[in-house]
């Protein structure tokens, strides 16, 4: 309640608080005026009523008087009239203004004023005595005391018993005879009046404040609220927080926005999760081939260094086994001009074992490298290939596929390193496997062949999967290029066996027909003489 | 006569080769290079060369080709300062009658040598 004043430009509550307020406000006073002027016509129009019956009164009081023309009975009686409370004057005129008898004893043989409405309420023009059609008979005025008084005139007409009377005072063709004029004070219906104003001020106050008041709750439950809590939601999200779940259970507009918020900020949460998981899952992939790409660059270093290792040792061997080859002939040479036993001959004894010694050194340091760096040897395809069928068949990624093999005759013969050989055909009959979802066939042939005139050994292995895409053909022997899901690929296989194959002097080829299967051709320079 | 042929680079072992082989009997020539050899055979005929395998020239495995190639009935021992398994095969392969691993024993290199000319 406290957010609903604080600034109104910065309150939609306010704002339309204000303006229903002013609203309120303004129709209250038109209703107000409206009922105040109604209530005073309708006071008017009672005291016109009852000073209408007042005259006729005086009328009625006086006309025996008037009759036999006692005047002083007529002064008398409008005096003693006089005295009832609010009645503030009574007169008696003709119709030419001359004052016969007064209430007030002063005001007897005077003239009215020709401006008051004892003349102007019959005629317009006073000199050319035409009449009004509406001759107007009352009019309230204020006297110099600020007291608001009501005027009325009633005529008094001709009759038989006037112009037959003893007095003969008026001729029988005279229309009016004169005029009743009372001043009553309407003071006690002013007051009354300024109550009841009073009063219907009060009443449209407390209704404005009332109306105001509950405009304010309602638009605080149902706007201020609400729209503060979604405000806030917003700032919980900009802070990061997509946890946060707007508390608003209406059904209208902004209950729906608040609705549609909570839902969105709940995608957004699944979001945000959904990318933290990958960028785990990412990660943790970066840091498998991370390792991957270390153990193979620590393999090569290794390969690397016992290979210069090996290269060292036969430079030293080459270059130290001459001048021992010196030593040791030499010293032998020696020896034989000594006798048998002699000093001479036990102390070349002591250099030829020296420099053998040396010798060995150099030998061991050879055999060290060369039997650590992996060695060329003469190795039959077709054996190995059966080996690794044979360590393959038990496995249950392959309970499902079928071989058809196809061996040459006989051994075919290549120079190469039986496990490297073995990894390239494991690496071949997976990526089969793979392809076919491990279910169907995979063809295995070798053969000799010739490539440019020279003596080759080519195997084939050939799969009934889902074949190669012609985009994916120039990329295949990239490393870390796999079409496999995440858990099965790692883009390596076919990289690595292409380079030992390549290493061995030979070449991979493949032929694929999408839809249908692929063949990977794996072809090795013939061991022995060259054609 | 029983003539052999040593063809090594190098002085010193060329030397000890005549001063342990002429005692024995042998007519000892030398050749400091692989050229050098061939036209030493081409001159007259050896029963045995010693050769090595490493020199600047010539490698000693083209020598060895060139010997059996147009002296067929002349014996090659190898006599080497470092060898592999597979140079040991290659140069059996070609024809090379025996392989000797320097340093050697005087002895030792006067019992293959014999054994080279009693083989014939």
């Amino acid at each position: 309640m406290k957010n609903l004043f604080r600034n109104p430009k910065e309150s939609i509550a306010a704002k339309l608080i204000i303006a229903t307020g002013l609203l309120i406000v303004i129709l209250s006073l038109i209703f107000w005026y409206a009922i105040f002027l109604k209530q005073q016509k309708d006071v008017m129009s009672i005291a016109v009523e009852y000073g209408n019956s007042f005259t006729d009164f005086i009328k009625r009081s006086t006309r025996h008087s008037m009759l036999s023309l006692h005047t002083s009975t007529i002064q008398k009686t409008l005096e003693d009239i006089d005295t009832a409370e609010g009645v503030e004057r009574i007169r008696i005129y003709s119709h030419t203004g001359s004052i016969f008898y007064s209430s007030n004893k002063k005001d007897v043989g005077n003239s009215v004023n020709k401006a008051s409405i004892a003349c102007t309420g019959c005629h317009d023009n006073i000199r050319s005595p035409g009449l009004l059609p509406e001759p107007k008979k009352w009019e309230v005025y204020k006297s110099a005391e600020g007291v608001t008084s009501l005027k009325l005139i009633d005529t008094i007409g001709n009759e038989p018993s006037c112009y037959t009377a003893a007095c003969h005072v008026h001729p029988e063709n005279q229309k009016i005879l004169g005029f009743v004029e009372a001043d009553i004070s309407l003071a006690l219906l002013d007051k009354t009046l300024f109550r009841q104003g009073l009063a219907l001020t009060a009443y449209v106050l407390i209704f404005v404040v009332a109306i105001s008041l509950f405009l304010g709750i309602i638009n605080y439950k149902i706007v201020t609220h609400p729209v503060n809590e979604l405000a806030k939601g917003m700032e919980e999200v900009a802070k990061g927080d997509l946890g946060y779940s707007a508390k608003i259970n209406s059904v209208d507009e902004i209950g729906m926005l608040a609705k549609r918020f909570n839902a969105m900020l709940k995608d957004l949460k699944a979001a945000k999760d959904q990318r933290i998981l990958w960028t785990e899952t990412l990660e943790k992939e970066i840091a498998k081939k991370t390792e991957e790409i270390q153990r193979t660059q620590a393999g090569l270093m290794q390969t690397e260094k016992l290979a210069s290792l090996g290269r060292m040792s036969a430079g030293i061997a080459h270059e130290i086994n001459n001048p021992l080859t010196g030593v040791v002939t030499y010293a032998h040479l020696l020896k034989k001009r000594f006798p048998e036993g002699s000093p001479e001959a036990e102390d070349l004894d002591v250099i030829i074992e020296q420099a053998e010694r040396c010798s060995k050194i150099i030998k061991n340091l050879q055999t060290f490298a060369r039997a650590s760096a992996p060695e060329k040897e003469e190795i039959d395809v077709n054996r190995i290939l059966q080996q690794t069928l044979s360590m393959i068949r038990n496995q249950e990624k392959f309970h499902n596929i079928k071989f058809i093999t196809s061996f040459e005759k006989g051994e075919l013969r290549i120079l190469g390193v039986t496990n490297q050989l073995q990894q390239v055909f494991l690496n071949m009959l997976i990526n089969a496997s793979d392809a076919m979802h491990e279910k169907g066939s995979v063809t295995v042939a070798t053969r000799r062949i010739n490539e440019k005139g020279d003596p080759f050994v080519e195997i084939e292995f050939t799969d009934t999967g889902v074949g190669i895409k012609e985009t994916d053909l120039p990329k295949l022997f990239e490393p870390f290029f796999t079409t496999k899901p995440q858990d099965k690929g790692t883009g390596l296989g076919l990289s690595v066996s292409h380079g030992i194959i390549k290493h061995l002097g030979g070449q991979i080829k493949v032929r694929s027909r999408p839809g249908k299967g692929a063949s990977f051709f794996v072809m090795l320079p013939a061991a022995g003489e060259k054609a | 006569m029983k003539k052999i042929l040593v063809i090594d680079d190098e002085e010193i072992i060329r030397k000890s080769f005549q001063k342990i082989l002429t005692p024995e009997g042998f007519e000892v020539k030398l050749a400091s290079s692989g050229h050098e050899g061939i036209s030493s055979l081409q001159k007259e005929s050896f029963g045995v060369v010693l050769l090595d395998l490493k020199m600047p020239d010539m490698d000693g495995m083209d020598v060895l080709k060139e010997i059996k190639e147009n002296w067929p009935e002349t014996k090659v021992i190898i006599v080497t300062g470092y060898s592999t398994p597979e140079a040991k095969e290659e140069a059996l392969r070609l024809g090379a009658s025996d392989h000797i691993d320097k340093p050697f024993i005087p002895d030792i290199l006067t019992e293959r040598v014999r054994k080279a000319f009693n083989n014939d």
